[in-house]
C-alpha cells in the first residue's frame, strides 16, 4: 500500500494531540499524555494508538507534522543549552541592558528576567563597520582564535554571534563563525546576519542568542522523534510548524531552531484560516479558550496576521507592544496572537475595593476547578459555568472528568456572599467578566489595528471556546460564531491544514523610488531562489513577495503586497504608495497625503499547499459522549432567567438553524447558544451561532 | 437618573476604559516620527470624563501620571460654553494652560453624546524640539521661560471637525524640525480620534449616563483602594532630603526636604524647605510636582488600582510658591524632568522609614539627556536621546540593571539606528563594574555610553545629576559611585560639571563619555552571600580587589571562595568599622 495518511501532532505542556487525515478527507483524532522527560515520546505512543485504532500500518504515513512547545519550554524552564556570546568590543552588555523599557510600571520590586547568557559567557572581540558596512576596524583574527580556546575550556555548546551592523555586511560575523566551528566541532554556532538579517541590535542579538540556547535542546528533540519513527516503522516525511504558520522539513529546523518557538498557537490560527474559508469565512477572529488563557488572532479576508515583536516567555502577551520586557526579544515572524489570562482555571476573587476579579491567576490541572473536586476551594471561571447550567453537572469529555456541582455552587456562594449578590447573578458576573479580559484579547488584534471586529466571525476553539463564544460574540456585537468539530484537538486538526512554506527576509533600507523598486525586486528574487531551496524538492509552490513600508521618519511599518510582475502602462511605486496609503489609513484612520515612504525589509514566502483532502475534511466518528440530561436548567443573565434548555448532541443539528437556548455537548467541548440566537450545522460539521440584533445582556 | 452600581459592570467599564487608552497608546506609537516618541515612548495617552478627571491611562510614562487634571480643567474653564464635537485642542504652556513644560505639549478631542460633552480623549507628547536656546528646548541657561521655545496657551488646533492650518504653520515656523513635530502631532490627533470612537461605541451601548456613572463609581472605587493602601503604611511622620548637584560650571546643591505625613487614611506631602526657584531649566510647575508625587506614591500601592483620578483625592501636596517645586512665572522648566526624578527619589528615601520592605535604594537618579546638534551633509540635524541605567537594591534582591527611572518607563534608541542617522559612533555601551553600592544585596551597576563625533563643530549640552551626591543605600547598604562626564580629545580628558550651562563644541574625533552612577546597597557588605559576590566575580561586576575589601570575600586562584579567608577577612572588617554606613539617618 502506498503511503497516503498525513499525521499530525501538536505537543503541548499537559496533553499531545493526533489527528489523522486521509485522502479521502476522513479525520480521526486522539489525545495522549505528554511526556515531558521526552515529548517525542507521546508523539510516538499517540500516533501508534492511533495506527492500532485504525488497523493501518506504519508505512501507510506519508507525512508526520507536528507542533511543540520545546523550544517555549526550554526558556521557560532556563534548561537551554550552555551558551556563548560574541559581540563587537564595548557591546557585550547590549543583551543585558535590552531596551530598557520594563513591562510593569510602578513596581520597585521588579525583577528583570536573567538574561540566557550570563555575562561571564559574553565575549568582545576587536572589529568595527559602521552603518554602510565599510570597515572601520578590521577583525582582529588572533583574538578570535583565543576566544576558540577560552570557549572549549567554557564546555560552551552553543555560541551566538552578534556584531553591530552585521546586517549590511556579514562579512566578519562569517569569518568568526568559520573559525569556531572549525575550532570547535559539535557546537552549535550561529550568526545574527543569517538569523535575523535586520537592523537594531538589541533584537538582532536576542533572538540570534535565542535560537543558540533552543538550537541543542531542539536538535536532540528532533534527533530523538526521527529516530522513534524510524523504529516504529513509520518512513515519513517529518515537518514541524513554524511560528509563521507554515510548516518546513525538519532539516532546516535544525538550521534555523528560533522559526519554531510558537509552533503551538500558529496551528490553531491557520486551521482556523483554512478551515473558515472551506465554510464561506473569509475573515475570522479566532477565540481559542483553554484552561489558563484566552487567545485571540484575526484573519483579514483570508490573510492570518503576523508580527515581528514577539518577546519569548514573557508570560501572557497582549498583543500591540506596549507591555515590552518581560521576555526575550524574537524578532521572527510570529502569528500576531494576544492572550489574557482568563481560561476555565482562573480564579475570582475580590479585591481590597470590594470589585470582582477574574484571573490571570489560575488554579491549574492541580488542584484545578473546585468542582474537579481534587482539593481546590477557589472559584474559578469553570464553577461559575457549571452554577450557570453551561456545564456538564455530572461529569466532562464523556465521564471521563467528574464533576461534583454542589462544590461549584459552594465555592461560587462564598463570592456572592461577600458581594450581597445572588449565587445566579454572580455566577453570571464570574462568566461576563472573563468575557471583559477576553474581549480586551480580541481589541488587541482588530480595533487596536483599525479593524472592527463586527466585519468578522468568531471561530472558536479550546476546551472552553464554545462555552463563552457566542456570549463574548454578543459583548463585541459580532454576529456570527463557529465551533469546528474536534474543537478540543484543534491545533493537531490545524497542522494538517497548513502550507509547506519557507519564508527568507532581508533588511532593505531605501526610499521608495523608481530605482529602489528595480533593487527590491532583485533582492526578492535572490530570496526567493532561497526560499525554493529551503523547501528542498521539485514541486513548484505559490511564491509571494512582501515589501515592509512605513513613511519617511515613523519607526514601525506596514507590510504591502510586492508584485512579482509589472504591468508595461503601469507605475509600481505610485502602485505601492497607493496601496499603503490605503492600508495606512485602514489601520490608523488617518494619512499622510503627500509623505515620502520608505522600504524597511523585504520578505518572500513559498508554499507549497497540503494535498487536497482538506475540503473534504470529515470528523469521523463521533467521540462517545457521557451521560447527559435532556434538558437542564441553565441561566441567561437577568432578562431571561434561568431557563430550561435542551442538551443534544452536534449530530442532532443539521442545516435548518434551532432556537436557543440549547446546549450542545459533546466530548471535545461543550456549546452554549443563548436565547435569542440559534444554532445549525453546516454541511462540514461545524457548529454557526447566529446572533440576532437583540441583547444578551443589560450592563 | 439612579443607577446602582454592580461591582461587575464596574470592572467591565474599567476594561472599557484601560482598553481604550491603551488602544491610543499603540496608535500614538506606532504613527509617530521622533525617535523620543516612536522609541523612547515619552508620552501618556488618557480617557478623562467630562471633568477632565482621567478615568484610565496608557501605560507608558509614570511621571505622567495626574499630569492631565490640572490642564484639563484649566481648558474646560477657560472654554466653557465653545467647546464643540470635531474639536481639538492644543496647548503646553505651564503658566498658561497648567503644563508641564513646553516639549510635552497636549492634544485633546472633546467626546460628545449626542449635544453633550460626556468624555475626552487626551495626550501628551514629548516633542523633539520646540525653539528656544538650544536644540531640544531643554536648556539649563535659561532664566525666563520666553527663552524656551514656542508658548501655546488652550488653543483650537481643529474645530467642528475642520483642522486650523494656520496653528500648524505657527507652530512648524517655530520648531527647528518641523516635520517631526507635525508628524508627532497628527499622531497624537489619530490617538485621540480612536479614543473618541472607542468612547462613542460605549455610549452608543449603554447609553452615556450609565457610562458617566460608573465612570464616577470608577474614580470612588479608586480612591477606595487607594485609601486601604494608605492605611496600612504606619501613621507617622518620615523625613527625608535630597539634593540636584546644581547648574553650571560652579554648582551649588539644590535642595529637596519632604515631609510625607500618614494619618488614618489621609497622607499630606509637604515640600517645605525645598530650595527657591533657580535661573534655570529645571524648575518645575506644581502640576508637574504633584505628577510626580503620585507617581511615587503609587509604587506602594497594590498593583490593580486603576490609574485615575481617584486615587489622587486622599494624597495632599504642598509645595512652597516660587520654589524649585511650584514655579512662579517666568520661571524657566524647559529641562524639570530632573527635578521629576528627585521628587520621586526623596519620596522613597521617606518611604524607605515607612515601608523599608515596599521600596529600593537610590538609583541613579534619572536619565541623562545629551544632545548633539550641527550639520551634516547640508542638513541640520538634531539628536539627543535619554541614557538610562540602574535601581538600588531592594530588602530582596540586587539592584536591577538596565532599567529605566520608576518615573519614565522609556526605551533607549538602537545604537545601529543613531549610527545610520547622525554623524556619531557610540564605542560603548555597557556596565561600569564596581560602580554598584556594596551590601547584603549590591545595588545595579551604573551604566556607561561612549559618543564619538565623526562630524566637526557639533553643539553639545548635557543634562545629567549624581556627580556629585552619590544614590545612598539602606540600611548599612553602601552608596552607589557618582557619575562622571567626561571629553576625551587628543590633547586629554577634560570632566564636565554635571550641568554645564555653557556652550560647548565638538570636534570631529572628541569623544564624549558619561557614566551614569551606581545604585545603592541594601544591608550589610558583610552578610552577602559569599557566593554571590563570587558570581559577581566572575560576572566583571566586582573586581577580585572589592571583594575582598569590601564584602571580605577571598576567592582563590580557580575562583573558588575561599571559606576560611573569608570568615576571617569579615572579623577583621567588623571590627575595623563598628558602624556601617548610617543608610538612614536622619
Amino acid at each position: 500500500m502506498a503511503a497516503i495518511l498525513r499525521v499530525a501532532a501538536d505537543v503541548g505542556g499537559t496533553f499531545t494531540d493526533i489527528a489523522c487525515l486521509s485522502p479521502a478527507g476522513e479525520l480521526w483524532t486522539c489525545k495522549v499524555p505528554s511526556t515531558p522527560d521526552d515529548y517525542a515520546r507521546a508523539v510516538i505512543e499517540g500516533i501508534q494508538l492511533l495506527t492500532r485504532n485504525l488497523g493501518v500500518d506504519p508505512a501507510d504515513y506519508a507525512e508526520v507534522s507536528h507542533a511543540s512547545t520545546v523550544a517555549t519550554n526550554t526558556i521557560l524552564e532556563g534548561k537551554g543549552a550552555r551558551t556563548a556570546l560574541v559581540t563587537t568590543a564595548g557591546f557585550r552588555d547590549v543583551l543585558e541592558l535590552r531596551r530598557i523599557r520594563v513591562p510593569r510600571l510602578y513596581e520597585p520590586l521588579y525583577e528583570k528576567p536573567a538574561p540566557l547568557v550570563p555575562r561571564r559567557h559574553r565575549y568582545e572581540v576587536t572589529e568595527r563597520l559602521d552603518a554602510s558596512g565599510a570597515v572601520v576596524h578590521p577583525l582582529d583574527e588572533d583574538q578570535v582564535r583565543k576566544l576558540a580556546s577560552t570557549l572549549a575550556q567554557a564546555q560552551v555548546e552553543a555560541v551566538a554571534v552578534s556584531l553591530l551592523h552585521s546586517y549590511v555586511n556579514p562579512a566578519h560575523e562569517r569569518r568568526i563563525a568559520e573559525m569556531l566551528k572549525a575550532a570547535l566541532p559539535g557546537c552549535f554556532v550561529t550568526v545574527s546576519s543569517e538569523v535575523l538579517p535586520e537592523i537594531r541590535e538589541y533584537e538582532r542579538t536576542s533572538t540570534t542568542v535565542v535560537s543558540a540556547y533552543v538550537g541543542p535542546v531542539v536538535t536532540r528533540y528532533l534527533r530523538s522523534l526521527q529516530q522513534r519513527l524510524a523504529a516504529g516503522g513509520i518512513d515519513a516525511r517529518l515537518v514541524m510548524m513554524q511560528s509563521s504558520g507554515g510548516t518546513i522539513d525538519v532539516r532546516q529546523v535544525i538550521e534555523r531552531p528560533a522559526i519554531v518557538v510558537e509552533s503551538g498557537p500558529a496551528a490553531g490560527v491557520i486551521g482556523a484560516a483554512r478551515l473558515g474559508a472551506r465554510a464561506g469565512h473569509e475573515s475570522i477572529i479566532t477565540f481559542d479558550m483553554g484552561g489558563t488563557t484566552a487567545k485571540a488572532s484575526l484573519i483579514d479576508r483570508g490573510e492570518v496576521s503576523s508580527t515581528d515583536e514577539y518577546e519569548v516567555g514573557g508570560g501572557i502577551s497582549m498583543s500591540g507592544g506596549l507591555a515590552k520586557g518581560g521576555g526575550y526579544a524574537l524578532k521572527l515572524p510570529v502569528i500576531d496572537v494576544s492572550e489574557v489570562g482568563a481560561g476555565g482555571g482562573s480564579i475570582v476573587r475580590i479585591d481590597a475595593g470590594n470589585a470582582l476579579k477574574v484571573g490571570p491567576d489560575s488554579a491549574g490541572a492541580v488542584p484545578g476547578p473546585a468542582c474537579y473536586a481534587r482539593g481546590g476551594t477557589q472559584a474559578t471561571v469553570t464553577d461559575a459555568n457549571v452554577v450557570l447550567g453551561y456545564l456538564n453537572p455530572h461529569g466532562l469529555a464523556g465521564g471521563t472528568v467528574p464533576i461534583d456541582a454542589a462544590l461549584a455552587r459552594a465555592a461560587i456562594q462564598t463570592i456572592a456572599t461577600r458581594l450581597g449578590l445572588e449565587l445566579m447573578e454572580t455566577a453570571h458576573g464570574i462568566h461576563r467578566l472573563a468575557n471583559a479580559a477576553m474581549t480586551r484579547a480580541v481589541k488587541a488584534v482588530s480595533t487596536y489595528r483599525g479593524r472592527d471586529p463586527r466585519d468578522f466571525s468568531l471561530f472558536a476553539f479550546g476546551g472552553n471556546g464554545g462555552i463563552h463564544a457566542a456570549s463574548l460574540a454578543d459583548d463585541l456585537q459580532i454576529r456570527q460564531v463557529l465551533v469546528p468539530a474536534a474543537a478540543g484537538v484543534f491545533s493537531a486538526v490545524g497542522l494538517l491544514c497548513a502550507d509547506r512554506e519557507a519564508l527568507r527576509s532581508a533588511a532593505f533600507l531605501r526610499p521608495l523610488d523608481a530605482a529602489s523598486v528595480g533593487q527590491a525586486r532583485a533582492r526578492c528574487a535572490l530570496l526567493e531562489r532561497q526560499a525554493r531551496a529551503d523547501l528542498g524538492d521539485s514541486e513548484s509552490p505559490v511564491v509571494r513577495w512582501r515589501a515592509a513600508l512605513r513613511y519617511a521618519g515613523q519607526g514601525f511599518e506596514l507590510a504591502i503586497e510586492l508584485p512579482q510582475v509589472i504591468a508595461g502602462d503601469t507605475d509600481p511605486v505610485e502602485d505601492l504608495s497607493a496601496a499603503f496609503e490605503l492600508e495606512y489609513r485602514r489601520t490608523y484612520g488617518h494619512e499622510l497625503v503627500g509623505h515620502r515612504l520608505e522600504f524597511v525589509a523585504l520578505r518572500v514566502f513559498a508554499a507549497v499547499p497540503p494535498p487536497g483532502a482538506i475540503a473534504a475534511m470529515r470528523m469521523r466518528p463521533a467521540q462517545p459522549h457521557g451521560p447527559r440530561d435532556a434538558v437542564r436548567k441553565a441561566y441567561f443573565g437577568a432578562t431571561h432567567g434561568l431557563l430550561d434548555t435542551p442538551v443534544i448532541g452536534r449530530d442532532e443539528l443539521d442545516a435548518t438553524p434551532r432556537r436557543g437556548p440549547l446546549i450542545i455537548e459533546e466530548y471535545e467541548g461543550t456549546t452554549v447558544v443563548p436565547p435569542q440566537a440559534t444554532a445549525c450545522r453546516d454541511v462540514f460539521g461545524n457548529i454557526v451561532v447566529a446572533l440576532d440584533g437583540g441583547r444578551l445582556h443589560g450592563a | 437618573m439612579a443607577l446602582s452600581i454592580d461591582p461587575i459592570s464596574l470592572e467591565v467599564f474599567r476594561n472599557a476604559f484601560e482598553s481604550a487608552a491603551d488602544q491610543m497608546a499603540l496608535i500614538l506609537m506606532r504613527t509617530a516620527h521622533s525617535p523620543i516618541v516612536r522609541d523612547a515612548m515619552d508620552f501618556s495617552t488618557a480617557i478623562c470624563d467630562a471633568a477632565g478627571q482621567n478615568l484610565a491611562q496608557g501605560l507608558t510614562t509614570p511621571m505622567h501620571l495626574g499630569s492631565f487634571f490640572d490642564a484639563m480643567r484649566h481648558l474646560i474653564r477657560q472654554y466653557e460654553g465653545r467647546i464643540g464635537a470635531g474639536d481639538v485642542f492644543i496647548a503646553n504652556d505651564p503658566y498658561l494652560a497648567s503644563g508641564q513644560h513646553l516639549p510635552d505639549i497636549y492634544v485633546v478631542r472633546p467626546v460628545f453624546d449626542g449635544a453633550r460633552l460626556c468624555a475626552w480623549a487626551a495626550t501628551i507628547a514629548h516633542h523633539v524640539d520646540v525653539g528656544g536656546l538650544v536644540p531640544g528646548s531643554n536648556s539649563l541657561a535659561a532664566v525666563e521661560i520666553h527663552q524656551e521655545g514656542l508658548r501655546l496657551p488652550f488653543v483650537k488646533l481643529a474645530e467642528g471637525g475642520v483642522l486650523n492650518a494656520i496653528v500648524l504653520d505657527i507652530v512648524a515656523a517655530n520648531v527647528r524640525v518641523p516635520d517631526q513635530v507635525l508628524g508627532d502631532l497628527h499622531a497624537q490627533m489619530a490617538a485621540c480620534l480612536a479614543g473618541e470612537r472607542e468612547m462613542r461605541q460605549l455610549f452608543e451601548r449603554y447609553g452615556a449616563d450609565t457610562v458617566m456613572t460608573y465612570g464616577d463609581a470608577l474614580q470612588d472605587y479608586s480612591e477606595r483602594l487607594a485609601r486601604a493602601a494608605i492605611a496600612k503604611i504606619p501613621d507617622g511622620t518620615y523625613r527625608f532630603s535630597d539634593h540636584i548637584d546644581g547648574l553650571g560650571e560652579n554648582p551649588q546643591p539644590i535642595r529637596f526636604e519632604v515631609q510625607l505625613i500618614v494619618r488614618g487614611d489621609e497622607l499630606t506631602v509637604d515640600w517645605t524647605g525645598t530650595s527657591p526657584q533657580v535661573k534655570g531649566g529645571i524648575n518645575a510647575p506644581l502640576s508637574f510636582c504633584k505628577s510626580n508625587v503620585y507617581a511615587a506614591l503609587r509604587c506602594v500601592m497594590p498593583l490593580d488600582v486603576p490609574n485615575c483620578h481617584g486615587y489622587t483625592r486622599p494624597i495632599h501636596v504642598i509645595a512652597p510658591e516660587a520654589s524649585v517645586l511650584n514655579a512662579r512665572y517666568p520661571a524657566p522648566c524647559g529641562a524639570r524632568g530632573i527635578t521629576g526624578y528627585r521628587i520621586v527619589d526623596c519620596l522613597f528615601g521617606a518611604l524607605a522609614q515607612a515601608v523599608p520592605d515596599a521600596v529600593a535604594a537610590d538609583g541613579a537618579g534619572g536619565s541623562t539627556l545629551p544632545s548633539f546638534s550641527g550639520w551634516h551633509g547640508g542638513k541640520r540635524f538634531v539628536f539627543s536621546e535619554c541614557i538610562m541605567g540602574t535601581w538600588g537594591a531592594t530588602s530582596r534582591h540586587d539592584g536591577q540593571e538596565g532599567v529605566p527611572h520608576m518615573a519614565s518607563n522609556q526605551a533607549n534608541v538602537p545604537v545601529e539606528m543613531i549610527e545610520c542617522d547622525y554623524p556619531i559612533r557610540i564605542e560603548r555601551y555597557g556596565f561600569a563594574a564596581d560602580s554598584g553600592g556594596a551590601g547584603r544585596y549590591r545595588g545595579g551597576l551604573g551604566v556607561v555610553r561612549e559618543y564619538r563625533m565623526l562630524a566637526d563643530d557639533v553643539y553639545f549640552g548635557v543634562r545629567s545629576d549624581k556627580a556629585l551626591h552619590a544614590p545612598h543605600g539602606l540600611f548599612g547598604g553602601a552608596e552607589g559611585a557618582v557619575a562622571v562626564n567626561l571629553i576625551r580629545s587628543a590633547a586629554g580628558d577634560r570632566t564636565l560639571p554635571p550641568m554645564p550651562m555653557l556652550p560647548i563644541t565638538l570636534s570631529r574625533g572628541e569623544v564624549y563619555r558619561h557614566v551614569m552612577a551606581g545604585g545603592g546597597g541594601f544591608g550589610d557588605a558583610l552578610e552577602r552571600e559569599p557566593e554571590s559576590v563570587r558570581a559577581d566575580v566572575l560576572d566583571g561586576k566586582v573586581s577580585l580587589e572589592r571583594a575582598r575589601s569590601l564584602y571580605g570575600v577571598v576567592l582563590d586562584e580557580e575562583t573558588r571562595v575561599n571559606t576560611a579567608a573569608t570568615q576571617a577577612a569579615r572579623a577583621g572588617l567588623r571590627g575595623a568599622s563598628p558602624a556601617g554606613p548610617a543608610g538612614l539617618a536622619s
